[in-house]
């Protein structure tokens, strides 16, 4: 009995042990540098308090990062679950059993593409001189078409990459899911004269809840590390208007002024308040 | 450990004098891999082809270059110069050379460097950008200022002369801009940086005669930095698409494409210009120095020596040696040959009757008189990245149109240095 009861201990052991040393430490070092004044040019560094948090708040940067972020996060997994639930289901009414196959296989392409590498396909197909989305609109009016460098398209187009990338992606899956729902509720909603949008608005989609809210926290926790896409599309530009939470800290650590604490404090800010906003999210969904 | 990522060296000093580590050459007997963070060069991918020699000079030594753009280069070099230190020698520039010699994190460069390799043979002015504190911490990769390049067939169309002073440039891009045949006045560069877009508007800034700081007192919120902005940005409407938020290679893509009449960029321009293998223009370019009053952008980009990873003098010297070899006469000879003239930093050099050669007496005398009114026009300090990303930044916001107060974001500015001075004391 006492071997049983300790058996899940020695599994678990060296897996906690593992996670203790990758996750813990680093996360402990940045909580404690982030109430010091260090900067990478500078050795030494000394205890100032809560001071990298207070100038936080009175930064315009980090101010407009917050509001970015919020609405990459809420673009990019609306948008991601609106085109894979949609997509979905065109495939599913429409598309025959063999078609299907091939369309998934061809779905699953762009998330199989590195992030870099994808960026940077995009960012030379939305060039306005050379660029081969840009190109129908420059035939046609003559004048070229520079989303990347205009403030209210920059970010929207970017978005567009993100969920080129998983909105497809998620398509499959949803397909999948459909495929596994019983007949029989959807053929009483026929009999019962229910049109098609209203057998998939009120009976597939809510069977699939569960699954779709798995779908849309995975997105959100994804849509986080979109750092690298970012970066290599716009660099948070023009001026400031694609600028992150993670692109300003990283910004601020290492690329312009090494002040890794200021940075950490942005850190430790964006782990608080993705923990108590997925905690609040979770149970709010289990509930 | 130091196996796969540092030189392992076994040394046999030529002269071991003992008790002086002077500035005299060590030559040494290298082994392992030596590691260097650079980025993307025509010269460095030349000198990758003579990897046997560096290993028989060296007894046995090798290297191997990773690389980064210019903007990831700098960040990535300071990341790891200041925290493990894996690289043995760093590619640094005009703009960090103050901050990586301060902080340590690279050796001055005479105490290694072999003196049968003639240093004094650079460029003058790529030697004085690569000095801090009285000591040289880089050899030249790379350097210059600025030439005005302008298509010759396009002016010629327009009757235009090149312009000589900086009202005539403006007069010449706003008469030259016809977008609806592909072709723009200008190209500019909007990208966020010290290197990039402040890069490009500090000659008007300084031709203007603003300066940065007196003493430890910013004072370049001025006349002279408003006028500056205001020229920069009437510039920019005609610049090429895609240069808004676009650095060196997109302003240099948009000319060499043919998409552009004239345009104040550094030197190496004029190499990529020229050449049809790069340029779809080449034949129908000029080059003259820039425009009065504007000034040239002083700058350099060599190799330096990285402390943490050379631990001790053996790594160093081996380290030096490398640098030495890379920015050689012989090899920059080999650069001259393959009509890479952007990588080319010898005095001995570009006055070679080769050079007069492949580059006709035209482009010598433009870069003689270019170098007359080239100056550093950045702020010689450990704080200047800060200061020049931050006011980056700020100039891509007002390019961009998402702020419009050019006031407004020089009193940010001059609050951010105010606070970068304190921070440093």
């Amino acid at each position: 009995m006492k071997q049983k009861n300790t058996l899940p201990v020695v599994f678990l052991s060296p897996a906690i042990a593992i996670l203790a040393v990758l996750a813990l430490v680093p996360t402990v070092y940045a909580v404690i540098i982030s109430f010091q004044n260090r900067e990478l040019s500078r050795p030494d560094g000394s205890f100032i308090g809560l001071a990298n948090y207070i100038s936080l708040f009175s930064d315009r940067r980090f101010i407009n990062a917050i509001g970015v972020s919020l609405t990459w996060e809420a673009v990019t997994v609306g948008m991601t679950l609106i085109i894979a639930i949609g997509l979905g289901i065109l495939l599913f009414e429409c598309a025959s059993p063999r078609m299907r196959s091939a369309v998934c296989f061809l779905f699953l392409i762009p998330v199989i593409l590195p992030r870099v590498s994808a960026a940077f396909v995009w960012k030379f197909a939305f060039h306005p001189l050379y660029g081969i989305i840009t190109y129908p609109y420059k035939a046609i009016t003559g004048q070229p078409l520079d989303l990347l460098s205009n403030p209210l398209t920059a970010l929207g187009t970017v978005a567009l990459v993100d969920v080129w990338q998983w909105g497809l992606f998620f398509a499959v899956i949803v397909l999948k899911l459909l495929e596994t729902l019983p007949p029989q509720p959807f053929e009483a909603a026929r009999l019962d004269h229910a049109k098609t949008w209203e057998i998939y608005a009120y009976v597939a989609i809510p069977m699939l809840k569960a699954p779709l809210i798995s779908l849309a926290f995975v997105k959100m926790i994804e849509s986080l590390r979109a750092f690298d896409l970012i970066y290599v599309m716009t660099r948070g530009g023009p001026g400031i208007a694609t600028e992150t939470l993670d692109m300003y800290a990283f910004s601020q650590g290492f690329i312009e002024s090494g002040r890794i604490s200021y940075a950490s404090s942005m850190a430790v800010l964006m782990m608080v308040a993705t923990s108590l906003a997925f905690t609040f999210l979770w149970k709010r969904v289990k509930s | 450990m130091t196996n796969g990522k540092t030189l392992v060296s076994s040394i046999a000093f030529a002269c071991l004098l003992a008790g002086s580590v002077s500035s005299i050459a060590i030559a040494a007997e290298c082994s392992g891999t030596i590691k260097v963070l650079a980025q993307p060069r025509d010269g460095l991918t030349l000198l990758e082809e003579q990897k046997p020699e560096f290993e028989k000079l060296s007894g046995g030594a090798s290297f191997e270059i990773d690389y980064l753009n210019e903007n990831d280069r700098r960040a990535k070099s300071k990341a790891d110069a200041s925290t493990i230190g894996k690289y043995n020698v760093y590619y640094i520039d005009e703009a960090n050379v103050a901050l990586f010699a301060s902080s340590g994190w690279v050796a001055p460069l005479m105490d290694y460097y072999p003196a049968d390799y003639d240093y004094a043979d650079f460029d003058p002015g790529r030697q004085k950008v690569a000095t801090y504190d009285g000591k040289v911490w880089f050899a030249p990769l790379t350097g210059g200022g600025d030439l005005m390049v302008y298509r010759k067939d396009l002016l010629e169309a327009a009757g235009i002369t090149p312009p000589k002073t900086l009202d005539e440039y403006i007069a010449a891009v706003k008469a030259l801009n016809q977008p609806d045949q592909g072709i723009y006045g200008t190209a500019l560069r909007g990208q966020r940086g010290s290197g990039a877009n402040v890069w490009r508007w500090m000659p008007f800034f300084k031709g203007f005669g603003g300066n940065w700081f007196d003493g430890k007192t910013p004072v370049f919120d001025s006349e002279a930095a408003v006028k500056a902005t205001e020229t920069y940005l009437e510039l920019f409407k005609y610049s090429a698409p895609g240069s808004q938020t676009g650095g060196w290679d997109e302003v240099v893509g948009a000319f060499t494409s043919g998409q552009v009449a004239m345009i104040i960029e550094s030197t190496p321009l004029v190499g990529m210009a020229i050449d049809p293998k790069s340029s779809q223009v080449a034949g129908k370019v000029g080059y003259m120095p820039p425009p009065t009053p504007l000034t040239g952008g002083g700058y350099g980009h060599g190799l330096a020596i990285g402390t943490k990873a050379n631990a001790d003098e053996t790594s160093k010297a081996c380290a030096g040696l490398f640098i030495a070899w890379a920015t050689s006469k012989e090899n920059e000879n080999r650069r001259l040959e393959a009509n890479q003239f952007s990588e080319l930093n010898r005095t001995s050099v570009m006055t070679s009757p080769k050079f007069a050669e492949l580059y006709g007496p035209d482009l010598g005398q433009a870069l003689a008189e270019t170098g007359k009114v080239t100056a550093v026009n950045f702020w010689q300090s450990p704080q200047w990245p800060d200061l020049g990303d931050r006011w980056g930044i700020i100039l891509e916001e007002l390019i961009a149109g998402t702020r419009t107060d050019i006031k407004d974001g020089l009193d940010e500015l001059n609050g951010f240095a105010k606070d970068l001075v304190a921070r440093s004391q």
